[in-house]
């Protein structure tokens, strides 16, 4: 907690609070990340459980490093978000759940990225393990989207 | 546009949206997911068309456009459940009349998209370059819909409507 009450007074967590365009900008940000990373991930979870077939296993490679920028831009602003709040944040149940469900995206990301690599390299079909991940992570994003929004009602 | 205001909170939308605590968060959710399928197909789709990831024939491109379009088509019907919900705020706020207006434009280039180069590209294999207008119709679109996402997620903060 002591680290919390320190990162709260720091220089950044008072822009964040205080200036006019501190919480706007990272929060802006926050969207656009947000809709790289989530976006692009849901997009490459449906290739690989038989949608947009015509899509070759080998393009999805560089969309992967696209939507790691947006995990990026992401935890850039969400640490300066963070900041501001961060006493009240951590004893937050929805949103530590939000923040449990990202990190397991991330995840379900870096995994399903090695697959793809495999799969583009060797040419060989993704594997029904593989597809299961892709499913789970699809679940996964879409309740951390949810308990992100939710997060600002509490 | 006052009458048209007044009608709109008279509605049982406007009671929908409203009238429940559970109702405006969970608009707010569908929008925001709807928005990441929508700017994730964009994506891809618009970075092929600029002539990023050639190896992507147009046709799997394409394949993405029913995604995109229902996408929207949620942000649609649950924008349109926030307007009923508190018209007043909305209509003061310049930003989110700049949002309306960047969705209007992204929907003419979308029909510039459809009627002159889909036609042209979209028997484009892999490896094949698509002509300039292609690629501005792209950017253009990447320009638009970042805009709207922008635009959407300040209008709390700008303007004098509140929100």
């Amino acid at each position: 907690m002591g680290f919390l009450v320190w990162l709260e007074a720091t220089g950044l967590a008072d822009w964040v609070r205080m200036s006019i365009p501190g919480y706007p900008s990272m929060i802006a940000l926050h969207a656009l990340g947000m809709a790289i990373m989530v976006g692009l991930s849901l997009v490459l979870d449906l290739r690989l459980l038989g949608w947009f077939a015509g899509i070759p296993l080998a393009a999805l490679r560089r969309f992967f490093g696209l939507a790691w920028i947006g995990f990026g831009i992401n935890f850039v602003s969400g640490s300066a978000l963070f900041s501001a709040q961060a006493t009240s944040y951590i004893v937050d149940v929805i949103f530590m759940s939000k923040m449990t469900l990202v990190l397991l995206g991330a995840i379900t990301a870096a995994i399903l990225q090695t697959a793809v690599v495999k799969s583009a390299g060797t040419g060989e079909p993704i594997t029904g393990g593989t597809k299961a991940i892709a499913a789970i992570a699809i679940v996964i994003w879409l309740s951390a989207i949810t308990t992100g929004r939710l997060t600002a009602y509490l | 546009m006052d009458a048209v205001m007044d009608w709109m909170v008279t509605t049982p939308i406007n009671m929908l949206v409203i009238g429940y605590a559970w109702s405006w968060p969970t608009l707010e959710s569908l929008h925001f997911l709807a928005l990441c399928t929508l700017m994730g197909s964009l994506l891809v789709m618009d970075l092929r068309l600029i002539g990023f990831q050639r190896m992507i024939p147009l046709q799997a491109v394409h394949s993405l456009m029913p995604l995109a379009i229902v996408s929207f088509a949620i942000n649609f019907i649950t924008g349109v459940g926030f307007l009923f919900g508190d018209p007043y705020t909305y209509a003061a706020n310049y930003a989110f009349w700049v949002k309306m207006s960047l969705i209007v434009l992204a929907g003419l280039n979308f029909l510039v998209y459809f009627t002159k180069v889909e036609p042209k590209i979209i028997h484009l294999g892999p490896n094949e370059p698509t002509p300039p207008l292609a690629k501005a119709v792209g950017v253009l679109s990447l320009v638009f819909w970042f805009g709207v996402l922008s635009y959407g997620r300040l209008l709390p903060y700008l303007g004098t409507g509140g929100g």
